[in-house]
C-alpha cells in the first residue's frame, strides 16, 4: 500500500477535485525515524527525563542550584498557607527548596511558552499568508536550525517542514507544566534538571519564531552590513504623526508599514517601537538594505515616559513585555490604544466586524479609548489613518505639549520629603534628595535621575502629595531626552556557516578570547551606560560582542568623543572585534546556534538528537559567556537556562537575584573539577572556570572580569590560556584594583602565562606557591596540578571516550 | 474584662519573618561576640563617608573584609585584610560548613554587611537564612528583613551617625 504525504493531488477521471492533505498524525516522529541513514545522536524527540541522568545531573553537580527564597510562605494549594522557612515542608510534603525550585522553573516554562506560542502564531501566519512551501532562505549556510535539529533530528527546508519542531515543543510545554501541580514534583533538583530542559526547547521555540520571519519578511540574512537605524526618543519629528508600536511580535506592524508604503506615507509621518517589535520592524524588507525609514525608540523602561512625553498618536500593542497600564496612561492624553494580538486585549471591545471608517470614527471621538483588531489587513489600515487623524486633533486640543515650567515648579514645590518615594522605588533612586535640590532651583539632581528610571511610576502611587513623580523626572530631563539620538546596526540574523568557519580553531584554541552575548532587558543597577562599557570594553580587548533585544538598543544610545556609536566604530561581523546584532530577543537561539554550530562545521559533531555532546563540547571547549544585565522578564530566565543547558554561562545584573536560583560551582572543591579525557577514558583535571553558569553581579566593573574569567576553557592552547588570562587580570586590576587571587589556578606550564609579565608572575610562582623554575630555560620545572596536552579531548561524558 | 487584643499570634506565617532591628549598642555586642566574624561590604562603600568608617570597624573590631562587587579599590591601601569575592557567591558558600573561607581557615558564624542595594544584599541574605546557621547583622542604611538582625531605615545622615555611634562602642 502507498503511503500518504503531505501536499496537494488530484484524483484521475474526477474533474475539479483536488485534495489537500496538511498534515499526517505522528508524521514527526517518522519523519524522524526516516532520518535513520543519517547520523543521528542518542536523543531525538526528548521527554522530560531524556536529558536528565545523560547530562543535566553531570552539570548539576558541578553547577549547583543557589536558592535564594523570595517569601517564607507557599500558597500554593487550599492545604496552606504554608511556612516553609529554614527548609519545613508544608501540608502536601514539599519543602522549602522543591517549592523555590518550582518557582524558578515555572518562570523558565512561562518564558518557554511566551517564545513557543510566538512562533506559533508566526508560523500559522505566515503559513496562511505565504504558503507552506516557502523555503527558509536565511542566507549563504547549511546549518539553518540547529537549535531544531539537536531537538528533532530535523533539518526542515520550508515553513511546513517546520511544524513538526513546533508540535514537539508545545506538547513537551504541557508535559512540563503538568509537574508544577500540587503533589507532582518535589525535589528541587529535578525542578533544575526539568528547568534546563524548558530553556533547551525555548531556544527551538526562538528558532522557529525567529527563522520564519527572516525568510518570510525578508529580513537581513546573517548580513554583517545591515542597515543603520535610528535610535532615541529624540529621533521623532515631533512635527509629523507617530504612530507608536510596542512589544514583540511584528506580524501585525508589516501591514501598517505595507499600508504606509502604498500610500507614500513613509516620510509623512513617523513609526517607531518599544520592545523587541521594533527591532523587528527594522528588519522588514531590510534583506537588501534599503534606507530604514522605521525607528527604535527603546527598550520596555521607555513605555510610560514615551507616552508621557504625549508624542504617541496612537499605540499598537501586540504582545511580551508591554505595560499593564497602556491604556490607563494613553486615555489621559488621548491617545487611542489598538490591541493587534489575543495575547493582550486589555478589556477593550472588539472591532474586527465593523467597517474601517466607522472603527476610526468611534476612535476619533474618544468614545472608546482603545480597540482590539485582529484582522491584520484592517489593522494597517486603522492604525496608520487614525495617526494622521489624531495628529490634529491632538495637537489642536494640546496634548501634545509638555508640561511647562511653572508646573514643574509647583508640582516640585508641594514635596514635602517624605521619603516614601525613596522606599517604593525598585532601583533606590534617591528622589527625595533630588526633590530638595530641585525646590532650590538645581534640577540635575533630577534629571541625573532620567537614565536609570525604569519608569515604573510606583513613587508616584505612594506619594501622599499626588506629584506625577515619572513627569517630573522627564520634564527636569527634558533637553536630555531630546538630545537621545543614537544609531543601531538592524538585527543581521544568524551566524553564518563562512563565519563559523573562519572563527571556529580560534574560538577552541582560545586565541579569539570569547564570545560575549549581551542579551536581555532594561532592568538595570544604575542605567543603561553599564551595558555600553561592558561592550566598549570587550571590543577593543577583540573579544567577538553579539547581542540582542533591550541589550542591542542600550549600546546604540551613547557616542564616544568624536560623536559616534560602537555600532559605527566596530563591524557587524561574527568576528574579533565585531558587534554582531543579531536581532530581537527570539534571535538569542542564533548566539546558541553559532556555539552548536562551531561544534558542528568545525568539530563534525552530530548535530542531530545529540544535545548532550553538543552542549559538553561548548562547556569544555568554546569560550562564551552571556550578559543579561537588566534581565526582569520570565523570557530572560528560559533564555538563559537554556545558554545552561547548552554550556553557556550567563551573568545577570543584581535584580536577577530576585529569580531565586543561581548556579555556581564551588571554586575549593577540586572533586567538582575533573572531566574525561575521550581518548582513553581517563580523568583529567581542569582549571576552576567557568565558575558559574547563572550567577549575579553587582556592578558592571565587577562583571568585566567575572566574564572574562567565564571565558576560560580546558582545551585552551597555551597562546589561547596566556591571551584569556592577560585580558581576565588586565580586567581584573584595573576594575577591582589587584590581580586576581587565585590566577596561579590556570597555568599549566610557563607558555600559559601572560607574555608582558612572564617573569614576573613567574618570580610569585616560585615565592609564593612553592613551584619549581628552572631559570635558565624560563621553564616551570614543577608545581601545576594540571598538565596540558595539546591533544586530548575533554569530556563531561563518559560514554563519549574509547575503551569504556 | 477580658482582653481581647493580647494573642495575635498568626496560625500560619505570611509573608516573611522580619529581622530584630538594633541599636548600635546591641550590633557592636553581636560582633563581639562572633567567633569567626566577617565584614561583607558591597560597592556602596566607594562613597568615602562610609570607606572611611567601614574601615574604622574592620579596624576596631578586627575584622577581615568581604570586598564584593567592585568595593576591593577602595581597600587596597588601606590597612585592613580585604578580599574580593562576589556576593551571590559568598552567599551560597556561607551555607557550606567546608567552605575554607577567605583565608582558608573555615566559615564563619557572622557576617556584617553595609553598603548595598537593599533588594541584592536582601535576596541573597534570604539563602543563609533559610539555609544555614550563620548571623547576619546590617548595619545598613536600609532595613534588612532577611537579616538576622538590622538597622531600621535610616537617613543618610543618621545612618553615618550610627555608624559612628557603632565604632565608638566596639
Amino acid at each position: 500500500m502507498s503511503k500518504l504525504t503531505t501536499g496537494s493531488f488530484s484524483i484521475e477521471d474526477l474533474q475539479s477535485v483536488q485534495i489537500t492533505i496538511e498534515n499526517i498524525v505522528g508524521a514527526a516522529k517518522e519523519a524522524a525515524d526516516e532520518k535513520e541513514a543519517g547520523p543521528m545522536g542518542p536523543s531525538p524527540f526528548p521527554g522530560l527525563e531524556t536529558y536528565r541522568d545523560d547530562w543535566n545531573l553531570k552539570l548539576l553537580d558541578r553547577y549547583e542550584p543557589v536558592v535564594t527564597p523570595m517569601c517564607d510562605q507557599c500558597c500554593y494549594c487550599t492545604y496552606g498557607p504554608c511556612d516553609l522557612s529554614n527548609n519545613k515542608r508544608g501540608a502536601c510534603g514539599i519543602d522549602q527548596l522543591g517549592h523555590n525550585g518550582r518557582e524558578f522553573f515555572l518562570r523558565v516554562i512561562t518564558g518557554t511558552a511566551c517564545h513557543a506560542a510566538h512562533g506559533r502564531h508566526l508560523l500559522d501566519h505566515l503559513i496562511d499568508t505565504f504558503g507552506e512551501d516557502l523555503p527558509l532562505d536565511l542566507g549563504d549556510s547549511n546549518v539553518l536550525t540547529p537549535n531544531v535539529t539537536i531537538a528533532t533530528g530535523l533539518r526542515p527546508k520550508t515553513l511546513g517542514e517546520i511544524k513538526p519542531a513546533m508540535e514537539f515543543v508545545e506538547e513537551q510545554l504541557t508535559q512540563l507544566l503538568a509537574t508544577i501541580h500540587a503533589g507532582q514534583e518535589s525535589a528541587e533538583i529535578d525542578y533544575d534538571s526539568k528547568a534546563l530542559f524548558s530553556g533547551s526547547l525555548d531556544h527551538v521555540g526562538m528558532e522557529i519564531s525567529d527563522v520564519v520571519q527572516i525568510a518570510a519578511y525578508d529580513f537581513p540574512k546573517g548580513d554583517p552590513e545591515a542597515p543603520l537605524v535610528e535610535i532615541g526618543m529624540g529621533t521623532i519629528d515631533k512635527e509629523k504623526p507617530f504612530l507608536c508600536v510596542i512589544g514583540h511580535n511584528v506580524a501585525g506592524v508589516t501591514y501598517m508599514m505595507d499600508y504606509m508604503e502604498d500610500h507614500e506615507l513613509t516620510d509623512k509621518m513617523e513609526i517607531a517601537g518599544l520592545c523587541c517589535t521594533a527591532i523587528d520592524l527594522t528588519r522588514y524588507k531590510e534583506a537588501d538594505r534599503r534606507p530604514p525609514y522605521a525607528k527604535v525608540i527603546g527598550s520596555m523602561s521607555k513605555e510610560l515616559k514615551v507616552i508621557r512625553s504625549g508624542m504617541p498618536d496612537v499605540i499598537v500593542v501586540d504582545e511580551q513585555c508591554v505595560r499593564g497600564d497602556v491604556v490607563a496612561e494613553a486615555q489621559k492624553l488621548k491617545i487611542p490604544v489598538i490591541a493587534s494580538n489575543a495575547k493582550i486585549m486589555y478589556g477593550l471591545p472588539n472591532r474586527d466586524e465593523q467597517d474601517v471608517d466607522a472603527t476610526i470614527e468611534e476612535l476619533k471621538s474618544g468614545a472608546i479609548p482603545g480597540a482590539v483588531i485582529l484582522d491584520y489587513e484592517k489593522l494597517g489600515e486603522i492604525s496608520v489613518r487614525l495617526t494622521e487623524e489624531m495628529h490634529e486633533i491632538r495637537k489642536a486640543e494640546g496634548f501634545r505639549d509638555i508640561p511647562s515650567d511653572e508646573e514643574l515648579k509647583a508640582w516640585v514645590d508641594k514635596c514635602a520629603d517624605c521619603g516614601a518615594c525613596y522606599g517604593a522605588c525598585p532601583i533606590e533612586l534617591d528622589i527625595p534628595e533630588a526633590m530638595k535640590f530641585a525646590k532650590e532651583g538645581d534640577y540635575s539632581y533630577l534629571e541625573n535621575l532620567h537614565d536609570a528610571c525604569i519608569g515604573c511610576r510606583r513613587c508616584e502611587q505612594v506619594c501622599r502629595k499626588d506629584i506625577p513623580i515619572l513627569s517630573v523626572i522627564e520634564k527636569a530631563s527634558q533637553k536630555l531626552i531630546a538630545e537621545e539620538r543614537g544609531w543601531m546596526r538592524a538585527g543581521r540574523g544568524q551566524v553564518t556557516d563562512a563565519e563559523i568557519r573562519a572563527e571556529g580553531l580560534n574560538l577552541v584554541m582560545g586565541t579569539t578570547p570569547g564570545i560575549i552575548a549581551i542579551i536581555g532587558c532594561p532592568n538595570y543597577i544604575d542605567g543603561s551606560k553599564d551595558v555600553y562599557y561592558i561592550a566598549e570594553e570587550f571590543l577593543k580587548r577583540n573579544y567577538i560582542v553579539v547581542v540582542t533585544g533591550c541589550g542591542a538598543m542600550d549600546i546604540g544610545m551613547y557616542k564616544d568623543e568624536d560623536g559616534k556609536t560602537l555600532y559605527e566604530r566596530f563591524p557587524g561581523g561574527f568576528e574579533c572585534g565585531g558587534l554582531a546584532n543579531i536581532g530581537s530577543c527570539v534571535s538569542n537561539a542564533h548566539i546558541t546556534g553559532a556555539a552548536e554550530k562551531v561544534a558542528a562545521i568545525f568539530a563534525q559533531r552530530t548535530l542531530e538528537g545529540n544535545l548532550a555532546e553538543i552542549a559538553d563540547y561548548t562547556l569544555t571547549r568554546v569560550g562564551a559567556c552571556g550578559l543579561a544585565w537588566g534581565a526582569f522578564s520570565q523570557k530572560a530566565s528560559s533564555i538563559g537556562t537554556g545558554c545552561n543547558i547548552l554550556g553557556v554561562p550567563a551573568v545577570l545584573g543584581a535584580h536577577s537575584s530576585k529569580y531565586r536560583r543561581a548556579l555556581i560551582a564551588k571554586n575549593y572543591d577540586e572533586s567538582k573539577w575533573k572531566v574525561y579525557d575521550a581518548r582513553n577514558g581517563n580523568e583529567m583535571l581542569i582549571p576552576p572556570a567557568p565558575e558559574f553558569l547563572l550567577t549575579t553581579a553587582e556592578t558592571w566593573q565587577e562583571a568585566l572580569p567575572m566574564m572574562a574569567k567565564a571565558c576560560i576553557r580546558p582545551s585552551d592552547n597555551n597562546m589561547g590560556r596566556s591571551i584569556k588570562l592577560t585580558h581576565w587580570m588586565e580586567l581584573h586590576q584595573k576594575y577591582l584594583g589587584e590581580r586576581p587571587k587565585d590566577w596561579w589556578k590556570f597555568v599549566r606550564s610557563e607558555a600559559d602565562i601572560p607574555l608582558a609579565k612572564r617573569a614576573e608572575l613567574m618570580k610569585i610562582l616560585e615565592a609564593e606557591h612553592g613551584w619549581e623554575i628552572d631559570w635558565k630555560r624560563k621553564k616551570i620545572i614543577s608545581g601545576p596540578k594540571i598538565k596540558f596536552d595539546v591533544s586530548a579531548q575533554p569530556t563531561n561524558l563518559k560514554r563519549l571516550c574509547k575503551e569504556v | 474584662m477580658v482582653d481581647t487584643t493580647k494573642n495575635t499570634r498568626l496560625f500560619t506565617t505570611y509573608g516573611v519573618s522580619t529581622s530584630r532591628a538594633i541599636n548600635p549598642n546591641m550590633a557592636a555586642k553581636m560582633i563581639s561576640k562572633a567567633k569567626r566574624p566577617l565584614l561583607v561590604v558591597g560597592a556602596g562603600v566607594l562613597n568615602p563617608e562610609l570607606l572611611d568608617r567601614a574601615v574604622a570597624i574592620a579596624q576596631k573590631a578586627n575584622l577581615p573584609i568581604a570586598a564584593t562587587g567592585s568595593s576591593l579599590p577602595g581597600f587596597v591601601d588601606k590597612d585592613v585584610d580585604a578580599n574580593y569575592i562576589n556576593l551571590h557567591q559568598l552567599g551560597f558558600y556561607l551555607t557550606d560548613p567546608d567552605w575554607p573561607g577567605l583565608d582558608g581557615k573555615g566559615n564563619y558564624d557572622t557576617i556584617i554587611v553595609l553598603a548595598f542595594k537593599r533588594y541584592y544584599i536582601n535576596q541573597v541574605l534570604s539563602g543563609t537564612r533559610n539555609f544555614s546557621k550563620v548571623k547576619a547583622i546590617s548595619i545598613d542604611r536600609n532595613y534588612i528583613q532577611n537579616a538576622t538582625m538590622s538597622f531600621g531605615n535610616l537617613s543618610k545622615e543618621d545612618h553615618y551617625a550610627a555608624l559612628d555611634e557603632l565604632i565608638g562602642y566596639l
